[in-house]
């Protein structure tokens, strides 16, 4: 579930992951989820079905509308990218602190 | 860009209310993909020219085909079904309310063809139909950026998170102009030619501002502040003063972004405490607005620079 690769770029990594939670990322996870991910420097994005939305905003995750069972790609290109992956699947297998 | 795929049961589901279809068999086959945006008279493949068929669009039956069927006697009508159905259709419409018979509708169960039937008369049908599945195959993407529609001139607002989107267009609004969508923008490609833009469907209407929260625009500023979509004619990106090396200082040139393979004009303002971003932005919707009525302030200025200079070399 976790298999970070390496890309051409040696700071951009990905990382496959699935909302575990019950209600799914909604407002409450989307924010504990930005906030987190406006701590690193990295730019991190978050791609759901083919569509790649900035893992910094708000609105872009809540667009995604990421129910339980979601499958998501986490993307991270910066000189923290992998601290900031670590944070970021760390708080999505607590389940955001939820259930 | 996103491919689409078009499957019966969002063609059907979609639509149900404005084509007023209804589901009379072969619903095991909802799942069927269509491939081309558009629809087919199957009349000549009934009355055995099989050739050139365009078994790929939705089938529609109307009059000619409905009494030409029941002009055949039995047996032959059953060949005919059976030669309508032995093709990979995604689905047949029968127009008009007209009623398919048992053995069409048993013929369909079989292949798993679903069958719609329609009120609508044919052509309407056609032409609603035609206009809904070009909508359904549309490319269409995601921007990272806010958009507004500024004096009829559709702008997205793109750059780093926190640098002031938000704000911007916050700032917009107060001066009546009209939010389309908050820090995502949908993207779809109009008949090949032109981008329109549109809110995400969850996040319509609302905006996350740093401090405060999310705000819903219309409760706060009225129905007047909202759009729901917008043809995108400039694309403003935000950029720390920094980081922008060779600003443009003259605005001769046109830069261009693209999306969805079309050319966006493109402006860069770099951001830098003070500088009223909002009212530059406005301002880079008028000067394109000039622009694409063929008004150039620079090259006007220049020409005027360069005959006076003339007049004097002459003189």
């Amino acid at each position: 579930m976790s298999a970070t690769r390496a890309n051409d770029d040696a700071d951009a990594l990905s990382r496959d992951l699935v909302v575990t939670n019950k209600l799914g990322i909604h407002a409450r996870p989307a924010a504990l989820f930005v906030k987190i991910a406006n701590r690193f420097q990295s730019d991190i994005f978050i791609e759901k079905d083919g569509e790649k939305v900035n893992g910094k905003s708000i609105m872009g995750l809540l667009m995604l509308a990421a129910g339980q069972g979601s499958r998501l790609k986490l993307h991270a290109e910066g000189h923290d990218a992998p601290q900031a992956l670590n944070e970021l699947e760390s708080l999505l297998k607590r389940n955001f602190d939820e259930d | 860009m996103q491919h689409q795929v078009v499957t019966v049961e969002s063609f059907y589901t979609q639509h149900v209310s404005q084509l007023q279809l209804r589901l009379v068999a072969g619903a095991t086959g909802l799942k069927r993909v269509i491939r081309e945006p558009t629809v087919s008279r199957p009349g000549l493949l009934l009355s055995g020219f099989t050739r050139y068929f365009a078994g790929r669009r939705v089938q529609v039956i109307g009059n000619a085909e409905h009494y030409y069927l029941r002009s055949l006697p039995p047996a032959e009508r059953q060949r005919r079904y059976d030669l309508l159905f032995s093709h990979k259709i995604p689905c047949v419409v029968v127009s008009r309310d007209l009623p398919p018979d048992k053995k069409f509708l048993q013929a369909a169960e079989k292949a798993t063809v679903p069958v719609f039937q329609c009120p609508l008369i044919t052509m309407k049908f056609i032409n609603l139909a035609t206009l809904a599945l070009e909508a359904m195959f549309a490319p269409r993407g995601s921007e990272m950026g806010s958009m507004a529609d500024i004096l009829g001139v559709g702008v997205i607002i793109k750059g780093e998170s926190g640098i002031g989107k938000s704000e911007s267009v916050l700032a917009l609004i107060e001066r009546g102009y009209s939010l389309v969508s908050d820090d995502v923008t949908r993207v779809t490609l109009l008949d090949g030619r032109e981008v329109m833009g549109s809110s995400p469907e969850v996040t319509r209407n609302h905006m996350e501002v740093r401090g405060i929260g999310i705000i819903d625009v219309v409760a706060m500023f009225g129905i007047r502040c909202v759009r729901k979509e917008k043809r995108v004619d400039l694309v403003v990106s935000l950029k720390p003063w920094e980081e922008v090396s060779d600003v443009e200082r003259l605005g001769m040139e046109q830069e261009f972004v693209e999306i969805l393979g079309i050319k966006i004009p493109h402006i860069i303002l770099p951001v830098r405490p003070g500088r009223d971003l909002a009212r530059l932005i406005e301002v880079a919707a008028f000067h394109q607005k000039l622009k694409s009525s063929g008004y150039n302030a620079a090259r006007e200025l220049n020409e005027r620079l360069m005959a006076k200079m003339a007049e004097a070399t002459e003189a």
